[in-house]
């Protein structure tokens, strides 16, 4: 507990600050640098000779892939939603529409037969 | 002189002319999204000392360093196309380099996951230099984890402040801030008794 309580000697700080710079110290000399920016420059022809491999081709299309497939999601998402609703709404009419069978029936007597009966209901009458 | 531009070699280095003219680093910028070469080698050069200390900073041997910041001009003339002109180019260019190391240190660990364990090489110019605390400082450092080895030196030796590093390695400013706070404690720790023997 007390340790953390020392106040930190920054002078070791710096010490090591020191020695970080000359661990990481860039290469001097002119040379050096000339040199590194030929491989560089020797590179970037050699990668630009090369760039149009498949995967970069690949990598080229990706964002319009993307985007494409993004649209083509959304548009499903619509098209599916729609029907659904629809779906829904011709499941809702059917529930508030009545079925033909459940209408009530009319019934009517062919006059003939009702005839009939009352010729046979005065024959039974009569006394 | 349509011609003469048309025999120079690609990436041939820039004319002397080119800079005695002045020509600012945002020219050059347009200039090689429109497709000069030239101009693109002159970003090379003003930039390569900056993209090697980044790379530097993140991998463990000046030679990984050197492919690093290959790596990262690469990336960078590629996606030129994309760079927004209106910011700093040093800043885009740096968080390239830093990618591209990251990916060589992740690279190298798939490598080397059999091998010996890992050092950080000491600069290969002067090895009479070295002293106990550069050795132990070396030796330490191997102990932290790449990304707070990566942030103490970017912060300490190159002098990038907390925002730049965070944007540089994709981490939060304060996330940078703690590494870097949990950095210096792991060293002092671990050098403390080299100079309790000095």
């Amino acid at each position: 507990m007390t340790d953390h309580l020392k106040l930190h000697d920054y002078r070791e700080d710096d010490d090591t600050t020191r020695a970080l710079r000359k661990v990481y110290a860039a290469p001097e000399g002119e040379t050096y640098w000339r040199t590194l920016e030929a491989r560089i420059l020797s590179g970037l022809a050699l990668g630009a000779s090369v760039r149009l491999r498949w995967w970069d081709e690949l990598d080229r299309w990706m964002r319009p892939a993307l985007v494409a497939a993004a649209v083509v999601l959304l548009a499903a998402g619509v098209a599916m939603f729609r029907a659904h609703q629809v779906e829904q709404e011709v499941a809702y009419e059917a529930m508030l529409t009545p079925a033909p069978s459940a209408l009530p029936v009319e019934t009517a007597v062919r006059p003939v037969l009702q005839e009939q009966r009352e010729t046979t209901f005065r024959y039974l009458m009569t006394p | 002189m349509t011609a003469a531009i048309a025999f120079r070699p690609v990436f041939s280095p820039p004319m002397a002319s080119d800079t005695a003219k002045g020509t600012s680093e945002r020219e050059y910028v347009i200039a090689a999204q429109k497709g000069s070469d030239a101009a693109f080698a002159e970003l090379v050069r003003l930039h390569q000392r900056r993209a090697y200390s980044v790379a530097r900073a993140i991998v463990l041997s000046h030679e990984d360093a050197e492919d690093a910041v290959q790596d990262g001009f690469l990336h960078a003339y590629r996606a030129l196309d994309r760079f927004r002109s209106d910011q700093p180019f040093g800043a885009w260019l740096n968080r390239i380099v830093a990618n591209a190391a990251l990916d060589l240190v992740r690279r190298r660990k798939v490598r080397d996951a059999d091998e010996l364990p890992e050092t950080v090489a000491l600069p290969f110019r002067d090895p009479g230099e070295s002293d106990e605390l550069r050795r132990r400082l070396a030796e330490a450092l191997t102990r932290l984890t790449d990304r707070q080895r990566a942030v103490i030196v970017l912060h300490d030796v190159e002098g990038y402040t907390h925002g730049e590093i965070g944007s540089m390695l994709g981490i939060p400013e304060g996330t940078a801030r703690s590494d870097l706070h949990h950095a210096r404690a792991a060293l002092r720790r671990l050098l403390n008794d080299v100079r309790s023997d000095r």
